[in-house]
């Protein structure tokens, strides 16, 4: 397994998932890298991500 | 005379109240197919005989003395399960929950219990509503009543197989990316994707809190839009909750499509993921039926299936890896293998994947809704291929992503999935159909007429 794929898995807590089931932390590692590629990323700084923020909406007292 | 198994949920009520049918009697009849037909299709991982009987009593008496509730009184639900029903375990088809008994209903269930609905039981799904067909899990995988050694879709993989077979006339789902419209399109019924925030997802077990919806699956169009009825509604408990437009979902369906210009996404099943020759044949049957029915039917273009996907897996890993990160770390071995190699991207993802996925999100929402100025409704696939056998894992993976379902997970619109054919393989094909915010009423409006036109929904599966 790739080093650095390995070092991402245990600074993320998956140091048992590693030891048992080591091709599928690396088929994910794969995955996510893929995935990320696929999308065309704004290049406009004001992009802005969803959802909008939007005054005065919230759970209030709900809570 | 219909079988009461196949009765529709308006035909139901009818004959409840003209007393040839009582609540207790169509339950009976209900748990007798269940009994015969559920060890061959598992569309139950548990059955809530007793209560669902009381609850048939109930209703029973309540009709008798005049004190109906409504469309859906005495009407039986099954019920997707990673939604709360009060006393009974909520274990999302996974061993990591195989304990978790939930104190309160779902908002839904509040709701449809209130309707006077009778919930019949706690169903199948993909683990989590995610990994896909598994043996590897505490129960086994629903199997599709028209042929069983077929995949029903998924994740509401039970709901899909049950309301198909007749084991209940309703059924609740949940949909991601795809998951209520997914069983529809391969068990040949109607299965309804909700404006995102028009029903509440309290009580119900998330996988993206941006991504997630409860939906209706039943067998008719008007009986989807009765059950949207039921469970639709403002929430303030719930945070992608928005305030409701008016309940009567159906109130369009005898409309017609006459004067409705309808968008064509054929790039979706042509270009970005070519399509089995009989879905896409069937595609275009179904824009000339629509377009014989008085439809305006006009190609056009959104961005590509593969960004729409993609910006679906990694808002959904992302968000998915926050609620699951402990469980993967401790008991990963708990998970089905599925489920963990779909769950497992989530950690290598950075905040800037996410955000940048979100951002992205933005502008192809405004794609769709700029789409939605010169047409009324859309038209494109759902599923790219009929439905795969259960023991061919490979053709499964092969398949499971070739759908054009998680676009409308991305953008909130409402969409609906439904049959359009059979495959020579004696296998549903399914199309899709979507529309502008909150305008639920008019994507079943045009599913209606299609249903009128072409009556696939009365074929029934070869299970008696």
């Amino acid at each position: 397994m790739d080093a650095h794929v390995a070092a991402l898995a245990r600074a993320a807590g998956l140091d048992k998932a590693l030891a048992e089931f080591p091709d599928d932390v690396e088929a994910a590692a794969a995955q996510a890298l893929h995935n990320a590629h696929v999308i065309r990323i704004p290049t406009a700084p004001a992009a802005e991500p969803w959802p909008p923020m939007r005054p005065g909406v919230g759970l209030g007292d709900t809570l | 005379m219909t079988a009461p198994h196949w009765l529709a949920a308006a035909e139901i009520a009818h004959a409840y109240a003209a007393r040839t049918l009582s609540p207790v009697e169509l339950l009976t009849a209900l748990l007798a197919r269940i009994e015969s037909l559920d060890p061959t299709l598992h569309a139950f991982v548990r059955l809530d005989a007793d209560a669902a009987m009381q609850a048939a009593r109930v209703a029973e008496s309540e009709i008798a003395a005049g004190r109906g509730r409504g469309p859906l009184h005495g009407i039986p639900v099954g019920v997707k399960d990673i939604i709360d029903v009060a006393g009974l375990p909520t274990t999302c088809h996974s061993r990591i929950l195989l304990d978790n008994v939930a104190a309160a209903d779902a908002a839904v269930i509040a709701r449809l219990r209130q309707a006077g609905a009778i919930i019949i039981g706690k169903l199948s799904t993909h683990e989590f509503a995610l990994g896909g067909p598994s043996f590897d899990l505490p129960f086994p995988p629903a199997r599709n009543p028209w042929n069983p050694a077929h995949h029903p879709g998924g994740s509401s993989s039970g709901s899909g197989a049950g309301v198909c077979a007749g084991l209940f006339p309703l059924a609740l789902g949940s949909d991601t990316g795809g998951s209520v419209r997914n069983p529809a399109s391969a068990c040949g019924i109607v299965g309804l994707k909700p404006t995102y925030g028009l029903v509440s997802r309290r009580g119900v077990f998330p996988l993206s809190y941006t991504l997630d919806h409860v939906g209706p699956l039943a067998r008719t169009v008007a009986e989807a839009a009765l059950l949207l009825d039921g469970i639709a509604g403002h929430d303030p408990a719930d945070p992608g909750s928005t305030p409701a437009p008016a309940r009567q979902f159906g109130r369009l369906l005898d409309r017609g499509v006459r004067g409705l210009r309808i968008g064509f996404i054929r790039h979706f099943h042509e270009r970005d993921m070519p399509a089995h020759p009989e879905v896409a044949a069937a595609l275009e049957d179904a824009a000339r039926a629509l377009q014989a029915e008085g439809a305006e039917i006009r190609t056009v273009t959104l961005p590509s299936l593969t960004e729409f996907a993609g910006i679906n897996r990694v808002i959904l890993c992302s968000e998915a890896w926050s609620i699951h990160a402990p469980w993967l770390r401790a008991r990963p071995g708990d998970y089905g293998q599925l489920t963990r190699r779909r769950l497992l991207p989530g950690a290598f993802m950075t905040a800037g994947d996410y955000v940048g996925a979100q951002r992205r999100r933005t502008q192809v929402i405004a794609a769709v809704e700029n789409c939605l100025r010169d047409v009324d409704v859309l038209l494109c696939a759902s599923s790219m291929d009929p439905a795969s056998r259960l023991d061919d894992a490979e053709e499964t993976a092969r398949t499971y992503s070739r759908q054009a379902r998680t676009p409308f997970n991305v953008t909130g619109h409402p969409a609906v999935a439904m049959m359009a054919g059979l495959s020579r393989g004696g296998l549903p094909v399914s199309l899709q159909l979507a529309g502008r915010y909150h305008d639920d009423a008019t994507v079943l409006r045009v599913a209606a007429a299609y249903e009128r036109a072409t009556a696939w929904h009365e074929k029934k599966p070869p299970i008696g």
